[in-house]
């Protein structure tokens, strides 16, 4: 069992091509815990605005009558993979693992399991 | 145009990217409404309000020693006020409802503070020729009850009440 922080640096130094991540608690929109992100990528915006993501998603699916939950949500960019991924352990209830790979680097497969191992071992 | 009309534009702007807030007002610290865009409450009163509000808070930053005033959240059961430090003389106060994503709120909250500051600053400049009165004053943040204590140890970031205790005849002797 890790806590907050020690997931945190795990995941920016086990996962390929991490350069930023975030424990974020989607019923308000801050986050918990961040680590990496770096001049210029302000990893309490992403924060916020990956609230707004998942909040619409999970609505989205209200609306459309689908009695399911959200595993991982990942967002491709040009230089970059986002990867959100909802956290189901007890006491985890409304919040999500943020991370932000350098898709050059990054092997996505390796990290969306090394994430969910995380995420498994995190105790909030 | 005016600085009002400006802060009123930037607070229906502001309104527009966050549908969930409910009223957004702009006040200068002695409780007198700049600007407002909020409907179902009384923007006068809270006003005032947010000025009482306003000189417990920046008692208790000072009383614990940790600078000057940054924002005021409360969380009620069915929302949130927010009050944001809008530089030295005004404040932001956001009413929002209790779905809002508050990071979000901050965020913005923020941003739109520091630009009614700065439209406020403008304003004081092309006002500031009279010579007793280099700031813009009176302001309620400077000329509030007098404190009891002034925190003697010299903070590193002191930066923001260094400011603030201009014009009060309460200089720092360090």
């Amino acid at each position: 069992m890790a806590n907050t922080e020690t997931a945190l640096k795990d995941a920016l130094s086990t996962i390929e091509g991490a350069t930023g991540a975030a424990l974020v608690d989607y019923t308000s929109g801050m986050a918990l815990g961040t680590v990496g992100g770096g001049t210029g990528f302000d990893l309490n915006v992403a924060a916020a605005g990956n609230t707004d993501v998942v909040r619409a998603k999970l609505r989205t699916m209200e609306h459309l009558g689908l009695n399911d939950e959200i595993e991982d949500i990942l967002i491709t960019l040009s230089t970059q993979y986002h990867l959100i991924r909802l956290l189901k352990s007890r006491g985890g209830n409304g919040l999500f693992l943020y991370l932000v790979l350098d898709s050059g680097r990054a092997n996505l497969a390796m990290a969306r399991h090394q994430l969910k191992k995380i995420e498994a071992e995190l105790e909030v | 145009m005016s600085a009002e009309a400006e802060i009123l534009d930037e607070l229906h702007r502001l309104r527009s990217r966050m549908p969930q807030l409910t009223g957004a007002l702009a006040a200068s610290a002695d409780g007198l409404v700049l600007a407002q865009d909020s409907r179902g409450v009384e923007p006068e009163g809270v006003a005032a309000l947010t000025a009482a509000a306003l000189g417990i808070a920046l008692r208790l930053t000072d009383a614990t020693g940790q600078g000057g005033f940054r924002e005021l959240l409360v969380r009620s059961d069915r929302g949130y006020v927010a009050t944001y430090a809008a530089g030295p003389s005004a404040v932001l106060t956001l009413l929002a409802e209790g779905r809002v994503n508050v990071g979000r709120l901050h965020l913005e909250g923020r941003r739109s503070s520091s630009r009614i500051s700065e439209l406020l600053q403008a304003t004081g400049r092309a006002t500031a020729q009279q010579p007793d009165r280099p700031r813009g004053q009176p302001s309620a943040l400077t000329d509030a009850p007098p404190l009891p204590i002034r925190p003697t140890s010299p903070r590193a970031g002191g930066s923001r009440s260094r400011s603030r205790h201009r014009g009060t005849g309460e200089t720092p002797t360090t």
